[in-house]
């Protein structure tokens, strides 16, 4: 209806005074729905007398629909009329019609009408499945009974027989709803009929109600909802008297607004939009469950039974219709545990879980959080879920359960959380993770202005560590005032301990949510082609690894602060930015070294002496110390050898003096004893000692089976760094490789840069991995006379990234020298060779 | 009434928009924008592969001042905006015909 423009006979606008003074009075949305049908139904009732009944006395009824047939009208909301005729009609009915329609407007009702006759309202057509949607909610107004009871009798069998149809319908139009709101409710400023989770929702699960085939089954979910639907309606009231029509949209301005009101509690804004979350949060759970049981009712039986035995069912778990079920499902109250397996299996298949299995979960909430509320051994379990292709999806299921918030407290810190300002699109909560399904979604682009991106999120060593600091990244923003990153890393460090987070991977999260808004910062406060800027941001971010994960959480989290926040323009500014970082630290390898103070340690200031500064980056003083001992060795017997075991791989460090081939000899031996290099670095310090490290996995299992191997495998390192064996003549048994598919080859590239650093040349090959790749590449390296100063390699998926510095008798390399070197570093390179 | 089209170098958007407000300019508008002047992009050079990167990310400012203002804006957009570096940007300075205010239709510098 509408604010009424005259007081009538009937004192509309007094009446309607009324309606509004005793709703901010009282907060009772019901009693204004009513009291508005009723004033509508009254001045509705009158127009027809006066205007329609002298012109079809008989043969016409007058139905009221939509939310006026509910007797649910909202004071701004549109009065939808049906006229049904007996028979089709023309001449004195149309000017009868215009009149009454004219006396309504000027009342200042919006009249939304149509007029059909029965026989129309009783079909079922393409174009008309709205008519049928809205009868749904009919009712006798006024005029021919025998005419409305024609239709009203009739509609029983068209529903029966269109159930399928009318279902799948209403389906697709609620779907395609939720999608123009990116399928969340989560918005700041939402729209509290049409969001997902509003009251457009509510009505989708009555019509499927009155569409279902069981009557029994019906209206478990409208005592559930009964608060969600007051709390709504009594919302979109406030809204349309606040602003005076059909105004739907919570904006910034409008949540003040209601908070004030208060209606008898008084509360922060913030406190209650997380109750308006809450509520549509349990209005769309149920929305979705609805369409899920509806479309999944109109299959077959047989169907149903296919989908059972799918072929990704495993001991837990069976799939159906790609939503996942417990088999056992009373196991989870005895055995919590289980549920992040269950949330393994989402993640590593990209399923949805079956409201059974959502409903169950929802059951045991409380001894899932007994459970993880005691420190323990969890971040195992947990590693699996953050590790898989979809952690996004499944974390996000997670939250919609709410086990996020009961395996880590924490977060519900920022569950539904608002924050007030005119770039975010989301709730904190939604925020985060879309930040990580945006990490999941760059894996698999297409966009080709995003490849590099894609490329950095494959070459990272533990994408489960930067998904983890991005779930924490922004949990301190639950709190007033302060710098939420501090706070964030409080809380990110009683998470880490009670799920007992291995030390040494807790400094990678730590600095992650520390310094993951410095890029976004910099982005748009630094000169890109000052090297100065270059210089800060190589001082900041402090390893070329650690830029990786530094520009991949910048993109996710701009990415995640509104559907069109990472433009074309951001991401340039975030490549180039990435750029002048990544050219720094491959700069400063070779010219940044360390210089050490003239008060420290002897012995340790005369090691760490002219190794680049990267060196005390990515060692830890008890790593350092190790070296140290390393190096006494190596005083003694020209060569020190140590072979760990951490985290499935080995790693060998050596400590030698420097000389041509060593580095490639200690490539050749690895590769001769059939080990896979991962990652190498190799530096000389001032005083001429080398210290090679070289992480490498050991596809045979050799030194796992043998345990004398390991022995063996250091004693031939010595041997081949002291001359005394030959790397080539261990190579001739080398294994032969499996190649990768056709479709991962990558085609062998090699570029120099003089410029990068005063007296040395970089060199930069990106290959295609094989066994003896490593050696190939520095023997050819070794074999043109040139000396390797520095050296970087890091393998990931089937591709090498080296890093060499080099220098020809003591200097830079000339261009005639650089030309055949690529040539034959090339060819070094190829798969074949 | 002039028009005041500035092409700035993003990192300079804080600092210009605050002098800016501070001579008491309180409408403008800011585009993100890609684009080259006469230093036409470079070659960037990202493991071994070669990248022309024409178009770099700018900042453009529009605003429409009275006449007698223009002077005062321009020199502050300047003395803000300035590095002393290739890719400062430019400035370009419009008549303008009209100025109508959507809501009461005042016309001229009042609708400013």
């Amino acid at each position: 209806m509408a604010k009424p423009h005259s007081d009538g006979n009937g004192g509309e606008q007094t009446a309607w005074r009324a309606v509004k003074e005793r709703f901010f009075a009282s907060g009772s949305a019901a009693a204004v729905l009513a009291a508005c049908s009723e004033l509508a139904e009254r001045s509705v009732l009158a127009a027809y007398q006066q205007h329609l009944a002298p012109v079809l006395p008989q043969g016409l009824a007058l139905a009221a629909v939509g939310g006026f047939g509910r007797r649910e009208l909202y004071p701004h909301s549109d009065v939808d009329l049906l006229v049904v005729l007996g028979r089709a009609q023309t001449g004195p009915l149309k000017e009868g019609l215009s009149s009454f329609l004219r006396v309504l407007w000027d009342g200042g009702f919006r009249v939304s009408h149509s007029v059909r006759t029965v026989r129309e309202c009783l079909e079922l057509r393409d174009d008309n499945t709205e008519l049928t949607i809205s009868l749904l909610d009919r009712r006798f107004l006024a005029g021919d009974r025998l005419v409305y009871a024609q239709m009203d009798e009739g509609l029983p069998q068209l529903l029966r027989s269109h159930r399928r149809r009318l279902t799948e319908q209403l389906c697709r139009l609620a779907r395609s709803r939720h999608a123009k709101y990116q399928g969340t409710i989560f918005h700041l400023e939402p729209n509290v009929k049409d969001s997902p989770g509003g009251l457009r929702d509510l009505h989708l699960l009555e019509w499927l109600d009155q569409l279902r085939e069981d009557p029994l089954v019906r209206s478990a979910w409208l005592e559930e909802l009964g608060s969600a639907r007051e709390f709504l309606a009594r919302l979109r009231c406030f809204l349309h008297f606040r602003s005076g029509r059909d105004d739907n949209v919570l904006s910034f301005d409008a949540q003040e607004e209601f908070a004030h009101t208060g209606f008898g509690r008084a509360c922060s804004t913030e406190e209650w939009m997380r109750q308006y979350y809450l509520h549509a949060r349990a209005v769309f759970g149920s929305a979705v469950r609805a369409m899920e049981l509806g479309e999944r009712r109109s299959s077959s039986l047989l169907g149903e039974f296919f989908a059972w035995r799918s072929r990704l069912a495993t001991a837990d778990f069976s799939v159906s219709r790609e939503s996942v079920l417990l088999r056992s499902p009373q196991r989870i109250f005895h055995e919590p545990e289980i549920v992040l397996r269950l949330f393994r299996f989402v993640a590593l298949h990209g399923l949805k879980l079956a409201w059974e299995t959502e409903r169950r979960i929802q059951e045991a909430l409380g001894a899932i959080e007994r459970h993880y509320s005691h420190r323990g051994p969890h971040w195992p379990a947990l590693l699996e879920v953050l590790a898989m292709s979809h952690a996004g999806s499944a974390l996000a299921a997670m939250n919609a359960t709410g086990v996020l918030g009961a395996v880590f407290p924490e977060w519900r810190r920022i569950e539904c959380l608002v924050v007030r300002d005119f770039y975010h699109r989301y709730t904190v909560d939604e925020h985060t993770l879309r930040a990580i399904q945006a990490l999941d979604e760059l894996m698999a682009t297409a966009d080709g202005n995003r490849t590099w991106l894609a490329g950095l999120a494959t070459e990272i060593e533990r994408a489960d560590l930067l998904r983890f600091a991005l779930l924490f990244h922004d949990v301190g923003k639950g709190e007033a005032g302060g710098c939420h990153i501090e706070r964030s890393l409080e809380l990110v460090e009683a998470v880490m301990e009670r799920i007992q987070l291995p030390l040494i991977e807790r400094r990678l999260v730590r600095w992650l949510i520390a310094r993951h808004l410095d890029l976004s910062a910099a982005m748009t406060s630094r000169d890109l082609d000052d090297p100065a800027t270059a210089r800060f941001l190589a001082e900041r971010v402090e390893t070329l690894e650690r830029l990786k994960y530094l520009t991949l959480i910048t993109y996710a989290d701009i990415s995640a602060v509104n559907p069109g926040a990472m433009t074309p323009w951001r991401l340039e500014l975030l490549r180039r930015l990435y750029l002048t970082a990544h050219h720094e630290l491959n700069r400063e390898l070779a010219t940044c070294r360390i210089e050490v103070a003239a008060s420290d340690d002897p012995e340790r200031s005369e090691f760490l002496e002219g190794l680049p500064v990267r060196y005390v980056r990515v060692h830890a003083e008890e790593e350092i110390d190790r070296h140290l001992e390393l190096a006494r060795r190596c005083r003694e017997r020209g060569v020190a050898v140590e072979l760990v075991r951490r985290d499935g791989v080995h790693l060998v460090t050596v400590v030698a003096r420097d000389r041509p081939f060593l580095f490639a000899s200690i490539a050749g031996a690895l590769a001769g004893f059939g080990m896979n290099i991962l990652k190498a670095e190799a530096y000389t310090n001032r005083r001429g000692f080398a210290v090679d490290n070289f992480v490498f996995e050991d596809p045979a299992r050799t030194l796992e089976l043998n345990p004398s191997e390991a022995g063996r495998l250091c004693l031939t390192l010595e041997r081949v760094i002291l001359g005394k064996v030959r790397a080539r003549d261990l190579l001739q048994s080398r294994p032969k490789r499996i190649r990768p598919s056709r479709a991962s080859r990558i085609e062998p590239r090699v570029a120099f840069d003089s410029g990068a650093s005063e007296n040395a040349t970089l060199i930069e090959i990106v290959a295609e991995d094989r066994p003896g790749l490593l050696y190939d590449l520095a023997r050819t390296i070794s074999e043109a006379g040139c000396n390797i100063e520095v050296v970087l390699i890091d393998t990931k998926a089937h591709k090498a990234i080296d890093v060499f510095y080099v220098t020809f008798e003591g200097g830079k390399l000339g261009a005639a020298q650089q030309e055949t070197l690529r040539r034959a570093l090339i060819e070094a390179a190829r798969p074949d060779s | 009434m002039k028009k005041i089209e500035a092409v700035i170098q993003p990192f300079k958007l804080e600092e210009v928009k605050a002098a800016l407000i501070g001579i008491g300019v309180d409408g403008m508008t800011v585009l993100e924008v890609r684009g080259h002047g006469r230093q036409k992009g470079h070659k960037e050079v990202y493991r071994g592969q070669e990248y022309v990167v024409d178009l770099l990310p700018k900042v453009k400012l529009e605003l429409v001042v009275p006449d007698a203002r223009a002077d005062e804006v321009i020199r502050t957009l300047i003395r803000s905006a300035r590095t002393g570096k290739i890719g400062d940007g430019k400035i370009f300075v419009s008549e303008i015909a009209e100025a109508i205010r959507i809501r009461n239709e005042d016309r001229g510098e009042a609708a400013l």
